[in-house]
């Protein structure tokens, strides 16, 4: 069975496309419609038009009574076109109005699959960190409320990751070494740090949620997977 | 020559009985005119009666329809209730 994998930045430029096509379609198909409306729309004139020609083809019609009757018969034509500029600004609200609908109808939609996408894409994942919360004291990290126990030296780590995550850096494992012995980096052990970063991932116990929170950058070091946002210290 | 000067009298005699019944219009409101006119030119006809009724009566911002027949005095009484004001007003 063939693997179907979907990126979210896929799924999003697929998205944009199909709003950028829908709308357009939309306003196309209504601006047409539009446009057909009011050109097909009678004036005051059809009116006038119809009199003249009964006018021209009846060679009877010549008595003035007769004329005067086919001049009010226009005339009352003429009065109604009134109504027929109003039916048209009433026919041009409603098309903007069902083009609005429809642009949203069609947003709602995509944003709907996309939202869908990536809820399937969260539940593959299995775990997103929304809330990492140190508690120093406790030795007890919590992930999304789950609680783990630490070790001093795991907690002394994972505080080091975390505060370097909100700087946005990236530490070795000679930098960890020496942030939390207190040494320079360059006085430090590379392995030292990876030793740390081996028990702190042992000690949080499951590997999978380790390999989750705690990432590590081939030749650079390692970094908390999760977002800067969500960390909160007490 | 005498013979020739009778003739063209005669000619433009004939001519002065020529008249034409036409239909006109005008837009804005809608009017409608019924007339009858009297024909000045060499030959009697439909298509010399618009040729010079349609500059009459667009001086007066009226819009020539069209011609319906050309007749001599005896056409004009059956004709003259009708054209109401318009009998040979052009």
């Amino acid at each position: 069975m063939p693997e179907t994998t979907t990126s979210a930045i896929e799924a999003r430029q697929t998205g944009t496309r199909v709003v950028t096509f829908g709308i357009s379609a939309i306003v196309a198909i209504l601006l047409a419609a539009a446009i057909a409306l009011f050109l097909n729309l009678p004036d005051a004139n059809a009116f006038n038009e119809r009199v003249e020609q009964l006018f021209v083809a009846n060679n009877d019609l010549t008595t003035q009574a007769e004329l005067k009757l086919l001049e009010i018969l226009a005339q009352s034509g003429t009065a109604f076109s009134d109504t027929l500029s109003s039916y048209r600004f009433v026919i041009f609200v409603l098309l903007v109005f069902s083009t609005a609908l429809l642009v949203a109808a069609v947003s709602f939609l995509v944003m709907l699959v996309l939202l869908n996408r990536r809820m399937g894409q969260i539940e593959r994942k299995g775990i997103e960190v929304n809330s990492l919360l140190i508690s120093r004291d406790q030795k007890t990290v919590y992930l999304n409320n789950f609680e783990f126990k630490l070790t001093d030296a795991a907690i002394e780590t994972l505080s080091v990751l975390a505060e370097a995550r909100m700087d946005d850096e990236v530490l070795s494992g000679a930098e960890i070494e020496g942030v939390i012995s207190g040494r320079h980096a360059s006085d430090c052990d590379e392995a030292a740090g990876a030793t740390r970063i081996k028990r702190l991932r042992d000690s949080l116990g499951n590997q999978m949620i380790s390999e989750l929170l705690v990432k590590n950058i081939a030749r650079k070091g390692y970094m908390l997977a999760i977002d800067k946002d969500v960390i909160r210290m007490v | 020559m005498p013979l020739t000067l009778v003739l063209i009298c005669a000619g433009s005699l004939a001519n002065a009985t020529c008249y034409a019944d036409y239909k006109a219009k005008q837009d804005d409101p809608l009017r409608l005119q019924y007339g009858v006119a009297q024909i000045t030119g060499e030959d009697c006809s439909v298509e010399q009666a618009a040729n010079e009724l349609s500059p009459k009566l667009a001086s007066d911002g009226w819009t020539l329809l069209n011609v319906l027949g050309v007749f001599d005095e005896s056409g004009l009484e059956e004709r003259k209730e009708s054209a109401g004001d318009n009998y040979l007003r052009y």
